[in-house]
């Protein structure tokens, strides 16, 4: 059996890359380790070593074609073997895991050879999920399925995926596929209109004590949606978007404790006749110990996942570069940092972020939002005393390689409150390591529950 | 059979769905002689559900005939009178009691014009009252339609409106072979417009009762209403529903199906026949086989009947079947994206 060559991986962030030049041409013989061709990334130049010798056929990368990593480019054949048929790519062992669909080259780009996706496809073992109306659309439009990210169950891309994709492209017309980075002109800060409306708030049925669940900044429900399925529950979920978050309005609030009455008023709102327990992160979990203060009567239990509010440090240069980021590109640098490895963050997480991060409105609403809530970079706001008062059973979780605020806030709270000290997590473990999350605030629950 | 096949512009006024039946078969006893009506005290008693009412007192107990409590009998009557130039409609007291007559249904009136080489029909119409919210229990409480739809041979159709009732079950007279009508007995005293004179629906021709842009609703006899009252709640939410009336099982209309999935991406059936193997599963099917695979923006979702016989209990015997607020939630989740 012929031995594959693939496009290799070379640095962390790399999902394609590119043959610049053959060292070897078809049909010749190659030794092991011999210089076979080079590569270039986004970053580097790179000589790749041959994996066997032999002659080397069925070149399917010609220069400058753009290739998914894992990919087959061409195959070695041991002296003597018998040169059939392209081999079929998916009978063989992956070098590496196939990363993504390979790519369809859109109308206007360049730099792909016709053959590539035509030879890859056959090995294109991990299908993106899509429904047959969005291949449809999809497949009309020039598009490719794994440039594009699934807002439906499971990431499925649906028609609307497609739609906001197609849209996308309209307004900004195939970039330049040269290596450097298109520069970003700063955009004027958009003037954007206040809102009416009660705060978006998601439900779904179930059995038992709701429990009521508040995101972060710059993030919204959906965030949830990982830990969610982990945690598996019967109990009825109910999700608040902050303002200027998610499906809710975009407003204007002068202080803190402005913002909270709003959320304060949509947790009024959602017309609980028991209490319920609250499980917050970041943001969201200063809003959720200003509401404990105020509503104690109504709230059970409080999980806190790396919760605002227990000391002045916060990244603000990360919470800005994301409410600022109008694009994946530059929006994945500072997610990364949200994590307590940067491989947590994959591509896909990242694109996905942006298609609910789109609204030039919304990323403004919520760079002004930060203006108020973290002057200078600071937390303006202390809910110590408020977790001092608590008198509910408190968790609060936190990963020990948080970038964005440190732990060590953490050991403000008292001895009754149960600290779950991640070491591997950065600000978002509920996103890093939903199961263990889970785990821990199923516990928590039942503990609350007795 | 001599009668007009062409509605002229008739009036119409309020009937029930039992009166419009009944108004039916007084139209085709009174313009054909050959058609005469049988089945289990149709006659003096007026019929299980009262729909032949009065109509042994105006054309005789000759041609309104109450036969014996033999079901099997009484069909293989039905069907050899047929068989023989007559064009009887037989009434069973509820749909459940067929399963007493399925030889001669299944496997003479359906089969015989194909074993005789096309020499001879069996063009005869069967009534079966069907369905669940009477509180009668299991063995009176079913919905059959997949079972009869099942076999070649044989036409089956589920008015929903006392319009369709009365010109389905005239346009069943006009074919000329057998038909069977599931009539819903939870819609018996639904009023509605029903035209005057002899007209007929067409079988196999669905009915699209309202239109819509987000999701198609398929569904049948008296789900088409609870989908109705699901599509009233649902756009107060903003989510636009097309709701179907499939009115026939056998032969089931493609057409109207297909075009209304390729608009809306999304399909619901409702149906209260038991939801494995049932009508539901075929337009499933059907529709995943079709040009609307390529629109399809979510997964098919069916809507049936539970897995065990209807209870007695009333509300387990709501629970049995879908109602409004469940065809509500299942549309909701589809179209939120849950699904």
């Amino acid at each position: 059996m012929p031995t594959e060559v693939i496009m290799p991986k070379v640095d962390m962030d790399m999902d394609r890359g590119k043959v610049s030049v053959w060292h070897v041409a078809e049909g010749e013989t190659v030794e092991k380790g011999a210089a076979l061709f080079d590569i270039e990334t986004d970053k580097a130049a790179m000589e790749v070593e041959a994996p066997a010798s032999g002659k080397l056929h069925h070149v399917l990368a010609q220069p400058g074609a753009d290739v998914p990593v894992g990919h087959p480019i061409a195959w070695i054949y041991a002296e003597g073997e018998e040169v059939g048929a392209i081999p079929d790519a998916a009978d063989m062992p992956a070098a590496e895991p196939r990363q993504e669909a390979p790519s369809g080259s859109a109308p206007g780009a360049e730099g792909s050879a016709p053959n590539v996706p035509l030879a890859v496809s056959a090995s294109d073992l991990d299908r993106p999920r899509a429904t047959p109306a969005a291949r449809r659309m999809v497949r009309a439009a020039g598009l490719d399925l794994a440039d594009i990210s699934g807002s439906g169950p499971h990431g499925r891309i649906q028609a609307a995926d497609v739609e906001r994709a197609i849209e996308a492209r309209r307004r900004a017309p195939a970039p330049p596929p040269s290596r450097a980075p298109e520069a970003v002109e700063p955009s004027a800060p958009s003037v954007w209109a206040d809102q009416s409306g009660a705060l978006h708030v998601s439900r779904s049925k179930g059995e038992g004590r709701p429990l009521v669940m508040i995101h972060g900044f710059a993030a919204d429900s959906m965030g949830w949606r990982p830990f969610e399925q982990a945690l598996a529950s019967r109990r009825p979920l109910i999700r608040i978007d902050l303002p200027s978050h998610g499906r809710s309005p975009r407003r204007r609030f002068a202080s803190f404790p402005d913002f909270v009455r709003s959320v304060r008023e949509a947790f009024d709102a959602v017309g609980l006749d028991e209490p319920v327990d609250l499980l917050a992160h970041s943001l969201g979990g200063a809003v959720a110990l200003a509401l404990a203060d105020v509503r104690p009567r109504n709230i059970a239990s409080l999980a806190l996942i790396a919760p605002a509010g227990l000391g002045p440090q916060a990244d603000a240069e990360t919470l800005l570069g994301i409410a600022r980021a109008s694009r994946a590109e530059s929006l994945a640098p500072w997610l990364k940092r949200l994590a307590g490895s940067p491989d947590a963050i994959s591509w896909d997480f990242v694109k996905a972020a942006m298609v609910s991060r789109e609204d030039p409105d919304l990323r403004q609403a919520q760079l002004d939002l930060a203006g108020v809530l973290f002057p200078d970079g600071t937390q303006s706001f202390d809910l110590s005393a408020a977790l001092d008062r608590l008198e509910v059973p408190t968790t609060m979780i936190w990963g020990r390689r948080d970038m964005v605020i440190p732990w060590q806030h953490a050991l403000r709270a008292d001895g009754t409150v149960a600290l779950h000290l991640l070491r591997e997590s950065g600000h978002i473990p509920h996103v890093e390591c939903p199961a263990t999350v889970a785990g821990i605030v199923k516990r928590h629950l039942e503990c609350a529950g007795r | 059979m001599n009668v007009p096949t062409t509605v002229e512009k008739p009036g119409s006024r309020e009937l029930s769905y039992a009166e419009a039946l009944r108004e039916a078969m007084g139209l085709a006893l009174e313009r054909d002689d050959r058609v005469i009506l049988m089945g289990e005290d149709i006659g003096v008693y007026g019929g299980a559900f009262q729909v032949t009412g009065d109509l042994v007192d105006r054309f005789g107990t000759d041609r309104v005939r109450d036969t014996p409590i033999s079901e099997l009998g009484g069909a293989g009557v039905a069907v050899g009178a047929a068989l023989t130039g007559l064009r009887p409609i037989f009434e069973f007291q509820f749909s459940d009691f067929a399963m007493l007559a399925m030889e001669q249904i299944a496997n003479q009136a359906a089969k015989l014009r194909y074993m005789l080489g096309g020499e001879a029909s069996v063009p005869v119409v069967m009534r079966m009252p069907g369905g669940s919210g009477t509180g009668a229990a299991a063995q009176h409480s079913q919905s059959l339609e997949a079972w009869f739809g099942h076999v070649p041979g044989l036409k089956v159709v589920q008015p929903s409106t006392p319009e369709d009732a009365k010109g389905l079950l005239l346009a069943a007279l006009e074919d000329p072979d057998p038909v069977i009508i599931f009539e819903h007995k939870m819609l018996y005293k639904m009023k509605g417009e029903v035209p005057e004179g002899w007209y007929t629906t067409p079988i196999g021709k669905a009915a699209i009762r309202r239109e819509g842009t987000d999701v198609t609703i398929v569904a049948s006899a008296i789900m088409v209403h609870r989908a109705l009252a699901a599509a009233d709640e649902l756009a107060k939410d903003g989510i636009s529903v097309e709701v179907i009336d499939l009115r026939s099982v056998r032969p089931i209309d493609r057409e109207t199906i297909i075009a209304s999935v390729k608009k809306t991406g999304k399909l619901v059936c409702v149906y209260e026949g038991v939801r494995t193997l049932g009508v539901g599963a075929e337009i499933s099917a059907m529709i995943a086989e079709s040009e609307a695979f390529d629109f399809l923006d979510a997964p098919i979702q069916r809507l049936g009947g539970a897995e065990a016989p209807i209870p007695y209990n009333p509300e387990l015997e709501k629970a049995a079947v879908p109602q409004t607020p469940g065809i509500v939630d299942c549309v909701r989740k589809l179209v939120g994206g849950q699904v």
